[in-house]
């Protein structure tokens, strides 16, 4: 099997999210002699070559960073471009987003089911999970816990050549948290996290309170 | 305020918003953003990290922002594309992140963003062409809850009425 990856993610490959979800993913994509070739689609100089790509092959795999409950705008710009295939090609989804909850990426997964359907493509399934925001700021180690379960799925899409089965189902994990986990993690919202999200913020030479607001 | 940003290049529909407007008795401004340069969201984050409250992406968006912010209510019309709002009115929304602070809470049973300004509008789309119409009301819903705030529906440019209906 021959796969078609394309970065549907706005932010360049280097601080991308869904690109370290990808490395993880091909890794156990390939493990058996599937072979894949990847494209971003936040370099516009690429786009040329995804829609040939796109057009010439017959499994292609869209991985998405949520933006405002659905598909980026950047990648809806170089989508409209695209003719109906209708020609039997399979679109799977890998759908990613900052906030932790299951629920929070259903709208968007709704949206990928009717995005194959209006691009003549047989809908392969969305292997979706969400607490992937703070990929890019994490030391290498912390980023290898974070994105290995990844490798596993990637499997998963290398035996069933889709995501349709069980395990990706439960790939996303809880749809909301209990009340107790909602009030613990609340805490550390209030706490821990302003912290670390201050130490960011310095990091990347912020001088002010990260609640300023510059217009009145 | 009600604030309706035409992100289409069709200035007869927001025409017929004013138009019925005044026939209803709503006062609503109207901005005409289909020619004015709004680029997309480049997934920075510095709104929220670096340059707090501020977009990175140079653009007539900020003049849009700075009403969006006053605003009670906030319509955007946007052509179709793929069964959804196309990538012209996607990037009007996908820009709006910076009324929103990194910091995060639990609002009811899912995690959201703490608001940076004391009130956020409601939101409501007028869409031209081709759409999944339920797919669009839902997905306004979900919009609305990030704002903190009420959907006020998606409606056909056939429906121009009942959308200032509920203006
Ligand atoms: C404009 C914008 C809108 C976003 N909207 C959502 C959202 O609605 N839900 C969510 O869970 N995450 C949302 N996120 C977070 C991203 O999906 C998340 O950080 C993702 O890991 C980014 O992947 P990338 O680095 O490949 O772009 C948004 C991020 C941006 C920049």
């Amino acid at each position: 099997m021959h796969v078609v990856i394309i970065n549907g993610s706005p932010r360049v490959k280097e601080f991308s999210n869904t690109d370290k979800i990808l490395a993880k993913f091909t890794e156990g994509l390939t493990e058996n002699g599937t072979t894949f070739e990847q494209y971003e689609v936040s370099d516009r100089k690429q786009w040329d070559a995804i829609r040939t790509a796109y057009n010439t092959n017959k499994n292609i795999l869209m991985a998405i960073p949520l933006y405002v409950e659905n598909i980026p705008g950047l990648l809806l710009e170089f989508l409209k471009t695209f003719a109906p295939k209708n020609d039997g090609t399979q679109l799977s989804f890998i759908l990613q987003g900052g906030f932790a909850e299951g629920s929070q990426l259903r709208c968007g997964e709704a949206y990928l089911e009717i995005l194959a359907k209006e691009l003549g493509c047989e809908y392969g399934g969305t292997l979706a999970k969400g607490d992937n925001f703070s990929i890019r700021f994490f030391g290498e180690q912390t980023r290898e816990r974070v994105t290995s379960p990844y490798k596993e799925m990637g499997r998963e899409f290398a035996a069933q050549g889709n995501f349709k089965s069980e395990a990706c189902r439960k790939f996303t994990g809880p749809e909301t948290f209990p009340l107790m986990i909602r009030i613990l993690v609340g805490a550390m919202f209030a706490t821990v996290a302003r912290k670390s999200f201050k130490k960011i913020a310095a990091g990347l030479g912020c001088t002010k309170s990260l609640k300023y607001r510059p217009y009145k | 305020m009600i604030l309706v940003v035409n992100t289409t290049e069709d200035k007869e529909i927001s025409g017929k918003v004013m138009e019925q407007a005044k026939v209803m008795g709503k006062d609503v401004k109207v901005i005409e953003a289909g020619n004015k340069k709004i680029g997309n969201c480049i997934g920075c984050n510095y709104c929220w990290l670096k340059t707090p409250g501020e977009c990175t992406v140079k653009d007539d968006y900020e003049e849009i922002f700075k009403e969006i912010i006053h605003a009670k209510e906030l319509w955007v019309i946007s052509d179709t594309a793929l069964g959804f709002i196309n990538h012209k009115g996607k990037n009007f929304f996908d820009r709006i992140l910076p009324i929103a602070t990194m910091y995060l809470k639990f609002k009811g049973k899912e995690m959201r963003h703490v608001a940076r300004y004391k009130s956020s509008p409601d939101v409501g789309i007028i869409y031209s062409g081709e759409a999944d119409k339920a797919y669009l009301n839902r997905w306004t819903e979900r919009c609305a809850i990030n704002f903190e705030s009420k959907s006020l529906g998606a409606y056909s440019t056939e429906n121009i009425k009942e959308a200032v209906a509920c203006m």
